[in-house]
């Protein structure tokens, strides 16, 4: 019997061995911890160039060579998982020591983790916020670095919100934000919609009554970029419908298919921004709306991609979208992941809204290089919109805000 | 199964016997034991006062495909929570294999193709990917109860701990092979027919998916295991004491361990059907799957005390659940008020369900 215990005990200890090794193995930061280090001394000779470049200008800080922590909100994400990816190779590229941490969706996660990076020696905190547009988690996570004479460069997700502008950036120097203008893509969304429907008007309109009935897929509730997605995406296409001839501001072109729901939208409880969500909300929509009820759903309008995937799933499943022959009913959507793209190319769904990963990864090393070579935060942005003034642009009323643009995708 | 017709007889005739008082309560302890009948009823009702279409024969078709999407999924959990246990990791197991099946069944013309030496999959190679993720899926669900059974670990702790392997795993496996977290579509057709498509002929018009069908057979299968097989039974005799379970010559280990293999492998199959149904797999899919499938289970009756619950009971929780969400749809009700309505409900129905077993103790 004790020998029994003896050997299960055995057995599982080198279970979970196996299972920690083949973790670490292909894990994603030993990985990089691997390349890196052999790539400390590159960088600090990378750091001694931009010094001597910045020399003659006027320096704002002293050039140091950086340990980089970068912190993303979610793993699980798919553009941030470009963006992750591209910047891995971007910043091993350029022999800069770095570490990947996971938020997972938990600001305190987050924290949590940069209280720890911070106490381990990262000098360089790039930070895709947990909890978009929230002051105070940008303010502590600021104020920490501060203490600990490290510099932050938030990504992605917004710092803060469109009528708190300058309240975060403006107020530190040792900060700055690379990412999108979080209304573009509503407004290009929109913008799109607008001008399919302009030429497609009598198509789309299945009923022919002059309105176009419209469903709408939101991400998560109380999220920013999903509220000003949901948001302009309808707006915006109205204008341009408008200015077409179809529908007034007071009357506009676009109705939402059930007049009974006030909200306008219908979003994913779980706020996964899930295909699956998307899928049944659908499936339970067609049961009730149809082309032979004459109140078919006319147009779908996603947040993103993923849920615009669940959206055609649940179409094609009611006989709708499988190409010639059969009813398309167009499907927008924003990201433009692979498989969308794909989708687009068939015909099955209508267009996206491209956000380049590689645009982002390649800022932000830009930023991370000119700050360790000592230029100040606004100078670093400046420097990095030089190289690219099609894709960057600089906030108006901010400074250390670095724009990289949406543009529209249809195939 | 009893012949109904004669147990309303027997039922009758002892009702003759009754005198006032008990009379009362025979229709209250009625009334009570069958609530979520009745809610499950007052429910349609009120949407159907509201919102005709809710009897249509496209709604309950959607209603069908709603349930049987969820229903393997929570006869598997059913079992754990039978061992007065549950199961944390379901929802991460059925976003592994979700992605496995996708991956492996991609159409050659798939934009981002994960595998790309892989042809285009006919009907064999689903059914080997089907055998595939049923391994997997029980090989996790073994991992759970060998460390619950060994070890005497609250499967809680256990399933908590797999379901972060599993998903650390399952990151690793979007990030790789160059496909940088991307969702994982494109699936081929064979695959797509094999889960969506209908090989019954249209019933009234409508067509039902194939895995309406599958999910009848997971339900046969699953009420053949619980009701007819000594496993079954073991199942609930050490759920309701494994003690007395051991000294009357159960395998205590055993029926543990097969338990929860028996429940990975009801994931890895919802993994796959999930995988065709929704069609565009990332890292994410499946997650929280298990709480759904939890309070289905419990509203059904599958008890947390352990050794009570039927596979007709889980079917109702998961009926319940499905025709909340429909009902809150077709009568438009605030997103905001629907998560209260529906904890409200689930809260409701399992304490008035909880009660007959209260009284029984």
């Amino acid at each position: 019997m004790k020998m029994k215990k003896l050997v299960s005990l055995f057995l599982s200890a080198v279970m979970v061995c196996a299972l920690a090794s083949c973790g670490s193995g292909s894990g994603d930061t030993t990985a990089a911890a691997d390349t890196t280090a052999a790539a400390t001394e590159s960088a600090a000779e990378s750091g001694a160039e931009g010094e001597s470049s910045a020399a003659g200008q006027e320096a704002a800080g002293e050039a140091f060579t950086p340990k980089v922590g970068v912190f993303y909100y979610s793993f699980a994400d798919a553009f941030i998982s470009s963006v992750r990816s591209e910047l891995d190779a971007a910043l091993t590229a350029a022999g800069i020591e770095y570490q990947n941490y996971d938020g997972n969706s938990s600001q305190a996660t987050q924290n949590e983790s940069i209280t720890t990076a911070l106490s381990s020696g990262t000098n360089l905190l790039l930070v895709n916020l947990v909890d978009t547009a929230s002051v105070d988690a940008a303010t502590t996570i600021i104020e920490q670095a501060e203490a600990a004479g490290a510099k932050v460069i938030f990504f992605n997700r917004a710092v803060e919100g469109d009528d708190q502008e300058g309240q975060v950036l403006n107020a530190y120097d040792s900060v700055a934000f690379v990412g999108t203008d979080a209304p573009e893509a509503g407004h290009l969304q929109g913008q799109m919609i607008g001008e399919y429907l302009t030429e497609n008007f009598d198509t789309v309109d299945l009923n022919g009554d002059g309105k176009i009935s419209y469903a709408m897929m939101m991400g998560q509730v109380g999220n920013v970029e999903a509220i000003y997605r949901t948001q302009y995406s309808v707006e915006d296409a109205d204008a341009v419908l408008a200015e077409a001839g179809h529908g007034t501001a007071d009357d506009p072109a676009l109705v939402y298919f059930n007049p009974d729901n006030t909200d306008k939208y219908q979003a994913d409880q779980a706020g996964n921004w899930s295909a699956q969500a998307a899928l049944e909300y659908m499936q339970t929509n067609l049961s009730q709306y149809s082309e032979a009820n004459g109140n078919m759903i006319e147009l779908v309008i996603c947040n993103n991609d993923n849920m615009a995937e669940g959206v055609i799933t649940a179409l094609q499943a009611a006989g709708y979208n499988n190409g010639e022959g059969t009813t398309t009913i167009p499907v927008f959507g924003v990201d433009a992941t692979e498989s969308a793209k794909g989708l687009i190319a068939s015909g099955y769904m209508t267009g996206t809204v491209e956000q380049s990963a590689t645009g982002m990864a390649n800022a932000l090393v830009g930023m991370v290089q000119n700050v360790a070579a000592g230029e100040s935060m606004d100078a670093a942005v400046e420097a990095v919109v030089a190289t690219d003034a099609d894709l960057y642009s600089v906030a108006e009323a901010v400074a250390n805000k670095l724009y990289v643009a949406y543009s529209a995708y249809t195939g | 199964m009893r012949n109904p017709v004669k147990s309303i007889k027997e039922t009758s005739a002892r009702y003759k016997t009754l005198d006032g008082r008990e009379r009362k309560r025979f229709w209250a302890d009625g009334i009570l034991n069958n609530a979520i009948y009745i809610i499950l009823v007052i429910f349609l009702i009120y949407t159907y006062t509201q919102n005709h279409l809710i009897l249509s024969r496209s709604a309950i078709v959607n209603l069908l495909t709603l349930v049987a999407a969820n229903l393997p999924m929570a006869l598997g959990i059913g079992g754990c929570i039978v061992l007065t246990g549950t199961d944390l990791s379901a929802g991460r197991i059925v976003g592994l294999t979700a992605g496995l099946s996708a991956a492996l069944l991609q159409g050659t013309a798939a934009a981002n193709k994960y595998f790309e030496n892989l042809g285009e999959p006919g009907l064999g190679m689903v059914l080997l990917t089907l055998l595939l993720v049923l391994i997997i899926g029980g090989f996790v669900g073994m991992v759970n109860g060998f460390f619950v059974a060994r070890f005497q670990l609250h499967p809680f702790i256990v399933t908590l701990a797999t379901q972060l392997i599993v998903y650390g795993a399952c990151l690793m496996f979007y990030n790789s092979n160059g496909n940088n977290g991307q969702p994982i579509s494109g699936l081929s057709e064979a695959f797509r027919n094999f889960v969506t498509g209908s090989f019954l002929p249209k019933i009234a018009g409508q067509t039902i998916p194939n895995y309406v069908v599958y999910a009848v057979i997971v339900f046969i299968i699953m009420w053949f295991i619980w009701n007819k097989t000594t496993f079954g039974k073991n199942m609930f005799a050490v759920g309701s004491n494994p003690e007395a379970a051991n000294v009357s010559g159960v395998n205590v280990f055993f029926t543990t361990m097969m338990v929860h293999t028996l429940a990975g492998v009801t994931y890895g199959y919802t993994g796959l059907i999930e995988s065709a149904r929704i069609a565009s797999n990332v890292a994410n899919t499946g997650t929280n799957y298990e709480s759904d499938a939890i309070a289905a289970c419990v509203i059904g009756g599958v008890s947390f005390v352990g050794g009570t619950g039927t596979v007709g009971g889980v079917l109702l929780g998961v009926v319940l659940l499905r025709i909340i969400y429909v009902c809150l749809q077709f009568l438009s009700v605030d997103q905001n008020l629907q998560y209260i309505i529906k904890g409200a409900i689930i809260l409701l129905a399992c304490s008035i369900d909880m009660r007959k077993y209260l009284t029984r103790k």
